[in-house]
């Protein structure tokens, strides 16, 4: 009966499964059933109470409609069956109790709505697909042909419950009895699924079936404590990470900036309130929202600069620097020549002065007035005053002592004086008539003529160009005179032909110029008329070159009159002119702008004039205690020049011959001394090859003559001198100088000998034993000395006390190699030997702080740990951001107030 | 043919003012300037000499205190605002900048211990031995009426009695929570009368308590039991502690690095410490001679100043075992606090003998307004003198100070002692089994016990 009963109800389960999914295909069978498993489990009694009532109701329910409304009630998922679990022994134990039919045959018939739940079990066993899948196919259509309860069969047979009694209302069924058992969790909760938060409960709970574990006593409350210390103290540690990169920052930085700018707004001053009219109009002007507004934002824009534009104001700016620096230049200069003491010089520039003042008279009339009105008050003056007569203390005194005694300086300053005094004393018509009759005048001070006489420019012109033809005659007349010397260097042919050449050049040049001044004199003549002063006659050598008569171009001019000067300067090379030609270059520069207006005159005329001038004035000096007064004519003056010249050129060449015969005889001496020389080295020579021819025969007989080795012929070569012995010497020498030998000791004469017994004992023990001690000692360095077993090597061990200052004992602190502490400081600091540029930076010290300004404990920013270190102004620029942001953060509460500095008091 | 041509602008040669300097320009090829370093050495000695000489770091005294001062505050918002502490209850402020008193705080019946001020600078807190904790409005001071009444009194906002005597107080950065230590640490805030939070770690007094100004909510203490303590209020907890050989006097963060503190040691020296790892100083700082009463920190964090009941104020590096100035003047006592300035070049020091002094915290400065060039040339003498500091001349010129007879003997006792010690390990040392004998460097020396 039980069996039947058994039988039927697990067909009616089967049936009731087969209905529930309304699908045929009994090959499916077993999936179905494994698939019903999943479904919810009522406990036995209930399901068997819903199955009375209605067993219909189930099967009515279509699948769509399950899939719809019953979807919450077969949702869950459910680990174990009851059956697996094996729970009570309810079930027979199964093999494969899940058995998974082969892939391809599901693909044919799974139903749409069956795909999910299949979906979980195929997961689960795929392993086992995946061993079949190596047998072969026949296996699987095997599978595939098993029936559908051959399972459920299997277990009817296996397990055979039996009843010991009927089944009736009185007997409990077996299930009943002893099959549910208590009632468990499960039981509990099974009735609540479907309710919200049914899962999680279950999932709770079946983890605490799994891992149940007696919850411990509390720790005593010191433990408790210390461990929540500690992972309190692991939390805090973590939060002050984050400074690392900040602090790793600041440290490393080589500058780092406390300066930031003051608000002076929110300083102590904001408290001042205005009380008078005053104060009160000045504070709505001060505190006025759209100053501080335009204040805060550009300040600038306020001011009335703005409106004048840029290159305006640089354009003022420049013209300003430049008047500046050129009243600058001007102050330099007029302070440079105050100093100046030479009186050549500020004669000269007298002299410049007036004669600007000069050319300016004669520009307009009425400077020309005043200077003559001026002249008049100076003759006036003198003649009043008299102060250059003579009269004064200084001269009367010099002339007391006698003018010959005098030195030239003063010489040449009275006759300066006396000058000056007839110049200024004279009559007006007679200085007038000087002008005209007395040459020296013209020519000496020609400063005068301009003034006094612009009308006599022609005749002077022509005395000019007199005077200059004159001077070139001379010179030819100079150059067929010098006669080529006999002998000395200048004797050699190719001197003469040299000296020849130059002097044809030079004659052909002077040759030209007289050609030109007698082109110049003849115009010039012709429109004076009257004077006709006779040229001097050109001698017939001179004219050979008619063609280059007409050479009237002024540039031509130029050209031939400085190569006159050049020439006459080779002409009389030996002679000391070399200065010449610069003097003449000054002075040349200097007339050109007094002869504007007589453009005619060549420039080498000006040169001769010029020139002549120079040497009258040397003549004067040197002559002026024989002709004191201004009566030196120019005539005269080229005369004298031209003859000292000539003198002394033939002076310089007489010198010249002398000193070549000197040096020929110098010469021959030599020679002579050289031939005995010579004679004796021959007769040595000849002595040698005796010897040698003596060697080799000497040498014949002895056969074996063998070549010395290197060593014996160094040996045999430094044979008289013992180098090794001499250094060891040396060496002794040094060893004794650094560590000297101690002194022998030595009793005072007379001491402690007074009785017999202290003379035989000699020394006192001590003594001994000091003197032994310092030999020990001694002994001992020398052996530690580093060239203690180097024979040939002296190391010296002196230490240079001076240059000890300059090095450390030891490697400081953070330097880890010398090289790297001597890199550190090689270059210099200072800003002589750094731009400017760069100095700043070099020498910036770690910390930069502003006195009065509170400095604020750091605050966290977000740092690159990873970012290289910048470069010190970045810092400052990105510090001074960031306490500008501190500072708009907190200015409402921040004062500053700067320490006064009359704390020092 | 190219020609090079010297090209010169006339703008550089212009003077714009006739005050203006000529520029000079010079050729800095090193190989025809060979004495330059020569030239910077002894411009580096006279600069040390120099230093020497201007050395006036004694700015004055400010006297008015009947009894010794046993505390300072400095306001965080106001550079010439002092508050002292004295040992018979009377709380003054100080007007450095005249140096005299412009309030007086009357009230405390004991001793006052502990002065701290709000970092907006409108409270100070105060506590002492007579168990009471008063917070006060600090006066605004008006230039003008600094001159005329340099003295008033102030009448306390708040007085909150608690159960135990007090010995430290310090207000948390930017916040209006403030601890106090004493049988224990509390956190009190501005407008309640008991604590907020207690923390008690041991048995014994705690003797200070500062609060970290880079990262407020973290708190180190010392105790009489020679340990220093971390607290964090977030985790309102104790964090961590250890245990010295002496006990810590005072603490004081670097503002500038939240993670270091150093601690003032009854053994007369400083250990600087990382807060996150506690089982050795970073920097041992040594050359006082007796205990170290007192510890500040410059706002730069570069620098801290010590006072010692040796009668001497010190200011070390941050990083350096020994001092870089000692200040002392004969009338001063032992010193029980110093503070450093708010823009970091004064110090402030108040001693046993009733004064509080102020000091420049670097002798030779010069104050007041300084012309630029002035700057360029104190600029430039500090860079040469730090770049030879290391030769000997330097070195001994630099480090010269005179001392007190006293201070200077007992230094010198002290560093025979340490050599006598250290002779005698290291002679144990070679004779006995190698490995056998360790020394532990002093960083760690000091440390009994970390938890």
């Amino acid at each position: 009966m039980a069996q039947t009963k058994r039988k039927s109800r697990d067909g009616g389960g089967g049936d009731k499964a087969k209905g529930k999914r309304g699908k045929p295909g009994g090959k499916k069978q077993k999936g179905a059933d494994a698939r019903e498993r999943k479904g919810p489990r009522l406990p036995n009694v209930l399901r068997k109470e819903v199955e009375r009532l209605n067993p219909i109701e189930d099967e009515e329910i279509d699948s769509d409609e399950a899939e719809v409304y019953g979807r919450d009630f077969y949702e869950y998922e459910e680990e174990l069956p009851e059956e697996e679990k094996r729970k009570n022994r309810r079930f027979d134990p199964v093999e494969n109790l899940e058995y998974q039919l082969p892939e391809e045959f599901e693909d044919e018939n799974v139903s749409s709505d069956d795909d999910d739940n299949d979906m979980g079990d195929a997961g689960e066993d795929e392993d086992e697909d995946e061993d079949d899948d190596d047998d072969d196919d026949d296996g699987r259509q095997g599978i595939a042909r098993i029936p559908a309860f051959e399972g459920k069969k299997k277990r009817n047979t296996n397990v055979v419950v039996s009843e010991a009694y009927p089944e009736s209302e009185y007997n409990p069924t077996r299930d009943t009895l002893d099959g549910e058992g208590p009632v468990n969790i499960e039981d509990l909760l099974n009735p609540l699924h479907g309710k919200s938060g049914y899962s999680k409960l279950r999932k709770r709970i079946h983890h605490l079936e799994k891992k149940s574990v007696p919850t411990p006593a509390p720790l005593p409350k010191a433990d408790q404590e210390k461990l929540e210390r500690m992972a309190a103290h692991e939390k805090s540690k973590e939060e002050l990470q984050k400074w690392e990169p900040i602090i790793k920052r600041n440290r490393e930085a080589p500058t780092i900036y406390f300066d930031d700018d003051m608000d002076l707004r929110s300083s102590r001053a904001s408290d001042f309130k205005p009380r008078t009219e005053f104060e009160k109009k000045i504070a709505s002007l001060v505190y006025d929202d759209q100053v501080k507004d335009a204040h805060l934002k550009d300040g600038s824009r306020l001011l009335e600069l703005n409106k004048v534009s840029a290159e305006d104001e640089r354009d003022r700016h420049n013209r300003m620097a430049k008047m500046r620096s050129l009243l600058f230049r001007h102050e330099m200069k007029s302070k440079h020549i105050k100093k100046i003491k030479s009186k050549t010089y500020h004669r000269l520039l007298k002299k410049d002065r007036v004669k600007a003042t000069s050319v300016q008279s004669q520009m307009d009339p009425d400077t020309a007035k005043e200077l003559a009105m001026k002249q008049e008050y100076e003759r006036a003056k003198e003649r009043m005053t008299l102060r250059h007569k003579g009269t004064s203390k200084w001269t009367k005194r010099i002339k007391e002592r006698g003018i010959d005694v005098q030195d030239e300086g003063t010489r040449a300053a009275i006759a300066e004086q006396q000058h000056l005094h007839a110049q200024l004393t004279r009559k007006m018509n007679s200085m007038k008539d000087g002008s005209s009759s007395s040459s020296s005048d013209d020519s000496s001070d020609e400063d005068d003529i301009d003034v006094y006489s612009p009308g006599s420019d022609h005749a002077r012109a022509v005395k000019l160009l007199e005077k200059a033809k004159e001077k070139t005659r001379n010179v030819l007349k100079d150059d067929d005179e010098n006669e080529v010397p006999n002998s000395g260097v200048l004797s050699l042919p190719f001197m003469v032909r040299g000296l020849k050449k130059r002097n044809e050049a030079a004659a052909e040049e002077a040759k030209l110029a007289l050609q030109e001044y007698e082109s110049w004199s003849n115009p010039l003549e012709d429109s004076s008329g009257a004077d006709n002063l006779n040229v001097g006659p050109p001698s017939g050598r001179m004219v050979f070159n008619g063609s280059k008569k007409n050479a009237p171009e002024s540039s031509n001019k130029t050209k031939t009159g400085n190569k006159m000067r050049t020439d006459n300067y080779y002409a009389n090379s030996d002679s000391e002119d070399d200065l010449e030609p610069e003097e003449n270059v000054d002075v040349e520069n200097d007339r050109s702008s007094d002869f504007h207006k007589d453009v005619n005159i060549s420039t080498a005329l000006l040169h001769e004039d010029s020139q002549n001038h120079k040497d009258s004035l040397f003549k004067n000096f040197g002559d002026i205690v024989q002709d004191p007064g201004p009566k030196t004519t120019h005539e005269v003056s080229i005369f004298a020049s031209g003859s000292w010249k000539k003198i002394k050129s033939s002076n310089s060449a007489d010198a010249n011959g002398k000193k070549s015969t000197c040096r020929l005889e110098s010469v021959e001496r030599n020679q002579n001394l050289q031939e005995p020389v010579e004679d004796l080295d021959e007769d040595s020579d000849a002595d040698s090859e005796g010897q040698m021819v003596d060697g080799i025969l000497s040498s014949n007989p002895k056969d074996e003559y063998r070549l010395p080795s290197q060593a014996e012929l160094i040996r045999q070569a430094f044979a008289a001198d013992d180098v090794e012995d001499e250094f060891e010497k040396e060496k002794q020498e040094v060893l004794n100088e650094e560590n000297p030998e101690p002194e022998k000791p030595t009793l005072l004469p007379g001491w402690g000998q007074w009785t017999h017994v202290q003379k035989k004992k000699g020394l006192p023990s001590w003594m001994q034993k000091e003197h032994e001690d310092a030999k020990k000692k001694r002994e001992e360095t020398l052996k530690k000395r580093k060239d203690a077993h180097l024979k040939r090597v002296i190391i010296s061990e002196k230490l240079d006390k001076k240059a000890e200052k300059l090095f450390t004992k030891t490697l400081p602190y953070p330097f880890t190699s010398k090289e790297v502490f001597e890199q550190s400081i090689r270059m210099p600091l200072g800003p002589e030997f750094n731009p400017a540029s760069a100095v700043g930076a070099l020498n910036r010290p770690e910390v930069m702080k502003r006195p009065g300004v509170i400095i604020r404990p750091v605050e966290f920013e977000e740092v690159n740990p990873q970012g290289k270190v910048e470069d010190h102004k970045q810092i400052g620029k990105k510090q001074k951001k960031r306490n500008q942001s501190n500072k708009s953060r907190s200015s409402s509460d921040k004062i500053v107030t700067k320490v006064k500095t009359k704390l020092k008091s | 043919m190219k020609v090079k041509v010297i090209s010169r602008s006339a703008d550089e040669f212009t003077k714009e003012r006739s005050q203006d300097l000529q520029r000079v320009f010079r050729n800095f090829d090193p190989s025809i300037r060979t004495q330059e370093k020569a030239v910077e050495y002894v411009r580096a000695q006279n600069a040390a000499k120099l230093d020497k000489i201007f050395a006036r770091p004694f700015v004055g005294a400010m006297e008015g205190h009947i009894d010794s001062i046993s505390c300072m505050a400095k306001n965080p918002n106001h550079l010439t605002g002092i508050f002292s502490g004295s040992m018979d209850g009377e709380i003054r402020l100080w007007n450095l900048a005249s140096r005299r008193t412009v309030c007086r705080f009357p009230g405390h019946k004991g001793a006052v211990q502990g002065l701290t001020v709000s970092t907006d600078g409108h409270v100070l807190v105060s506590c002492g031995t007579d168990s009471t904790i008063r917070l006060w409005g600090v006066p605004v001071s008006n230039l003008l009426e600094e001159d005329v009444s340099s003295d008033k009194s102030a009448e306390p906002r708040e007085t909150y009695v608690w159960k135990n005597a007090f010995r430290s107080v310090d207000h948390q950065w930017n916040s209006d929570r403030f601890a106090t230590g004493g049988a224990g640490v509390d956190i009190w805030n501005h407008n309640r009368s008991a604590p907020e939070q207690s923390y008690q770690w041991g048995t014994d007094t705690v003797v200070s308590v500062r609060f970290n100004p880079g990262e407020p909510d973290i708190l180190a203490t010392s105790a009489s039991d020679r340990s220093i303590a971390l607290y964090d209020l977030r985790m309102g907890k104790p964090t961590s502690k250890f245990i010295m050989r002496t006990r810590t006097n005072s603490i004081c963060w670097n503002p500038m690095e939240p993670i270091n503190f150093t601690a003032a040691n009854e053994d007369s020296n400083c250990y600087s410490f990382d807060c996150r790892k506690f089982g050795e100083a970073t920097c041992v700082h040594m050359d006082h001679v007796s205990a170290v009463m007192d510890i500040d920190y410059s706002p730069t964090g570069r620098e801290f100043v010590t006072g010692s009941y040796d009668r001497t104020v010190m200011i070390f590096p941050y990083n350096a075992g020994h001092k870089r100035e000692i200040y002392h003047t004969k009338r001063m006592q032992r010193v029980f606090c110093v503070k450093y300035s708010c823009d970091g070049s004064y110090v402030i020091s108040g001693s046993d003998d009733t004064n509080l002094r102020l000091w420049k915290s670097k002798a030779s400065e010069q104050l007041g307004v300084l012309l630029p060039r002035e700057q360029k040339k104190h600029e430039y003498h500090e860079a040469v003198k730090n770049r030879y500091k290391h030769l000997p001349e330097v070195k001994r010129i630099v480090r010269h100070r005179h001392l007190p007879k006293p201070i200077y003997k007992a230094g010198k006792q002290i560093r025979e002692q340490n050599e006598s010690q250290r002779k005698k390990h290291e002679k144990r040392k070679a004779h006995s089994a190698p490995g056998s004998i360790v020394q532990e460097p002093l960083r760690k020396r000091k440390i009994i016990k970390v938890e």
